[in-house]
């Protein structure tokens, strides 16, 4: 159970507060509405470079680390296709350092030329590590590029190609920053041993004086389901030959999200789920397995993958995954096996609350998801779940005809 | 800065527990380590398997009782080792304490190491190591800690995925008896606590047998300077350059520490500030003491664009001389400073981080006075100190480098 507080300034930005009575130690988060489904096809990679960009620096501050590390403070942000987020900790008694460096960054961010180039790089290297200098490394781009025609929810986060930032232009990127980086775009939330109305009265100090800019846009992120199924495989010099199978599910605040989450669980939740063993220990047909949602606000991807053991084929792990899913179909999960996910998700919201960052982080995204009940009220969607209910979602929706499957067979 | 002490409890049979109440938050954590890390076997990967297969089945439980157990109460269950320690860890709700005891006191005491999950185990690790050797990062620890120590050195040695093919349930049984034994445990129980948690770990560990106290030489490094690996359609090359050194007892291990941050333990650091934000070759750099049971090593770390593979390595060269040619100056050394004392506020900000830190410290035959007196050491260290060290021990004629890519 997080307990908040909040308060909107004047120019929209969104503050919560969560008085935390354990720890020394202060969170700040501060989360842009704005992610990878905001561009523009032909320019894609500019949230996840906006968020680069927003550590190099402003006029006032040359360098947002250094104040941040001068107070003992660790830092960090990422970029998802809904949002793009900044995280700090640091000792409670410094946390107004990094209000004071999150307003000036929010509006007043130095961008040039020489440091556009220098992140570009750093940028497509990052694109290199991850994405191509690794077996499988272009597997999202494929998939969601076969899950998604009109979302842009195509493309990964890092971007569709490294061309789109290398082509990057000063103006492009400026004016995408001043468009999302807006306090009323921004939702600022504190974790700390420090009194809420503290948390507010510092907010107004920093950012009340930034002005009121229009509310950024959001993209249309709808995604219909595929009309007939979709298949691709790729022969590549892979250790080992992977299926994966992707469906397009339901958006994060509808309650097909709930039931596909608690059914990956049941897959994929723990030693004891599913498809670990039936299909690693018993059957020996994965060496490993895997089954999760993409989680994205609107219309994510529920996936369902794994790597083959040497000897079994394509056809029998295919087979070996849509046999898991026709058990979920035709014999509802016994009262046990539903309460054991159950119990699995409480112990975990328990677990996730132990420490600042993660309280200041939900916040945020709550916030942003626009319904605070939620951020306490899940365990009790979960707990409404019936057997009859999965089996029912997974009878109508989770069939061959609705997926997208992406193979890679090894190169002999 | 207040570092959290722990309470001992020691044990008939000798073995100690350290414990500590520190959490209203309704949740535990206890962890069992063995001195039984890989550098302590003789058969190529059995004590990684055995601290693997301890789950796999015991006297009263399947190895898929156990996992049920433990996921019905949603307690998580954590086998990890390196070259030294071997430790199982349970986190818990306390309201399931009992439960989760009744699973440890199994999977500690009585594993049955049964034969065809062992099977199972080995073909699934063989396929995984082959997936993992086909990756560039990992191939490059690999080479690294064989060009570090040298290719048959405890430190250093890899074997081929093949070994997994004779590995069998009596070296994993062999292990675990010769191991896994009071004179070789020690355990530590944090959060939100009661006797009854104490009492119960207790009667699990007074339950361990002797064995006898394992003695064993490790050789001195034998370093190479230089290693490459090609790896087929690679577009970067991942590069470390280092020098094996010596464990956290040395009296140089500090100052290097505090070298190694300064180098790239921030984001703010030397090498970070040469390789990603002037030039624009990486998308991260680093650099690390390492502390071995008996030795430790200082690395240079960088995955870089394949076409300034040369010109990076002369940086991070560049930039250990650079360190060693001239001290650096006060907000430097304060920052270096404050990241090492904010690093180790954020261990202690939770419940459970603190269980990590005296595990660390009791494993180097110190306790948690050591956290204490290594801030103490940074407060006070001096930049013509550390410039004194780092020329010591950085010299770049004597580094080992590898790229693999």
């Amino acid at each position: 159970m997080i307990e908040f507080k909040q308060h909107t300034l004047a120019n929209g930005l969104r503050v919560l507060a969560n008085h935390d009575d354990c720890s020394g130690m202060a969170a700040v988060n501060i989360l842009y509405a704005v992610g990878s489904a905001d561009e523009s096809p032909t320019r894609t990679g500019f949230a996840h470079l906006s968020e680069h960009l927003m550590f190099r620096g402003t006029e006032a501050v040359p360098s947002y680390d250094t104040p941040v590390q001068e107070v003992c403070g660790e830092n960090n942000a990422f970029t998802s296709a809904d949002y793009t987020d900044f995280y700090v900790t640091m000792p409670k008694e410094n946390f107004e350092t990094d209000l004071w460096l999150e307003a000036d960054r929010m509006r007043g961010l130095n961008i040039d030329a020489d440091t556009l180039e220098v992140e570009k790089s750093v940028v497509i290297e990052e694109f290199r590590q991850r994405y191509l200098n690794r077996p499988y490394g272009e597997q999202w781009h494929t998939l969601r590029d076969m899950v998604y025609t009109t979302s842009p929810y195509r493309w990964p986060v890092i971007g569709l190609t490294p061309d789109h930032i290398r082509e990057a232009s000063l103006e492009e990127v400026k004016s995408f920053y001043d468009r999302f980086y807006v306090p009323s775009g921004a939702i600022l939330s504190v974790s700390a041993n420090i009194e809420p109305e503290r948390v507010f009265e510092a907010a107004e100090r920093y950012f009340g004086h930034l002005p009121a800019l229009p509310t950024p846009v959001r993209g249309n992120v709808e995604q219909s389901p595929l009309a007939a199924p979709v298949r691709k495989v790729i022969e590549s010099a892979v250790p080992a030959d992977q299926i994966t199978i992707g469906f397009l599910m339901e958006g994060r605040k509808e309650r097909g999200y709930y039931l596909c989450d608690l059914l990956t669980d049941l897959l994929a939740g723990g030693e004891s789920a599913r498809l670990f063993q039936h299909l690693v220990k018993q059957k020996q047909i994965f060496s490993a397995t895997n089954a999760y949602i993409t989680g994205e606000v609107g219309n994510g991807m529920l996936i369902l993958t794994g790597q083959l053991c040497s000897g079994v084929t394509i056809e029998q792990a295919e087979e070996a995954l849509y046999e898991e899913l026709r058990l979920l179909a035709e014999e509802p999960i016994g009262d046990y096996e539903l309460q054991k996910v159950k119990n699995k998700f409480e112990a975990n919201i328990t677990f996730g609350e132990l420490n600042v960052m993660n309280k200041a982080m939900n916040l945020g995204y709550y916030a942003m998801l626009g319904d605070m009940a939620l951020l306490n009220g899940e365990v009790e969607i979960y707990r409404s779940i019936s057997a009859e209910e999965i089996a029912s979602y997974v009878r109508t929706k989770l069939t061959p005809e609705r997926s997208a499957t992406l193979i890679y067979r090894k190169t002999k | 800065m207040r570092v959290p002490h722990t309470t001992l409890h020691t044990c008939a049979n000798g073995t100690r527990l350290y414990t500590m109440h520190n959490s209203k938050q309704g949740v535990i954590r206890v962890s069992f380590i063995f001195r039984a890390g890989t550098s302590w076997q003789s058969v190529p990967f059995s004590a990684s398997a055995t601290i693997n297969t301890l789950s796999e089945g015991t006297e009263r439980f399947s190895a898929l009782e156990i996992a049920e157990r433990l996921d019905f109460v949603g307690s998580y269950f954590d086998a990890n080792i390196d070259r030294d320690w071997a430790v199982l860890t349970y986190c818990s709700l306390s309201k399931f304490a009992t439960e989760t005891f009744e699973i440890a006191e199994q999977v500690v005491l009585h594993p049955t190491f049964p034969e065809k999950e062992i099977e199972v185990y080995c073909a699934k690790r063989k396929e995984q190591l082959i997936v993992q050797r086909s990756k560039p990062d990992h191939l490059s620890r690999e080479l690294f800690g064989k060009s570090l120590f040298g290719a048959e050195h405890p430190y250093g040695i890899t074997s081929p995925a093949e070994a997994y093919d004779s590995l069998c349930r009596g070296d994993v049984e062999e292990f675990y008896r010769t191991h896994y034994t009071a004179e070789n445990c020690f355990a530590v129980l944090c959060g939100d606590i009661t006797d009854e948690h104490i009492a119960r770990t207790m009667a699990i560990l007074e339950q361990l047998p002797h064995g006898t106290t394992l003695e064993r030489t490790i050789p001195a490094p034998a370093p190479q300077h230089f290693a490459t690996l090609n790896v087929e359609g690679a577009v970067q090359s991942c590069l470390k350059i280092g020098t094996p050194l010596f464990p956290r007892t040395h009296p140089d291990f500090i100052p290097m520490q505090m070298v190694a941050t300064a180098m790239g333990g921030y984001f703010g650091s030397r090498l970070m500030q040469n390789l990603r934000e002037r030039h624009g070759y990486t998308y991260g750099a680093y650099s690390a003491m390492i502390n071995l049971d008996q030795s430790g090593y200082f690395v240079m770390s960088a995955d870089v664009a394949s076409d300034y593979t040369e010109a990076a390595i002369e940086e991070m060269i560049h930039e250990v001389e650079r360190f060693c040619s001239k001290p650096m100056d006060e907000r430097e050394l304060q920052m270096v400073k404050n990241i090492i004392f904010g690093d180790v506020m954020r261990i202690f900000d939770g419940p459970f981080g603190v269980a990590d830190v005296t595990i660390e410290n009791i494993q180097n035959g110190t306790d948690n006075g050591y956290t204490e007196r290594l801030l103490h050491q940074v407060a006070t260290a001096q930049a013509s100190h550390l410039q004194e060290v780092a020329s010591k021990w950085l010299i770049p004629s004597n580094l080992t480098t590898t790229i693999v890519g």
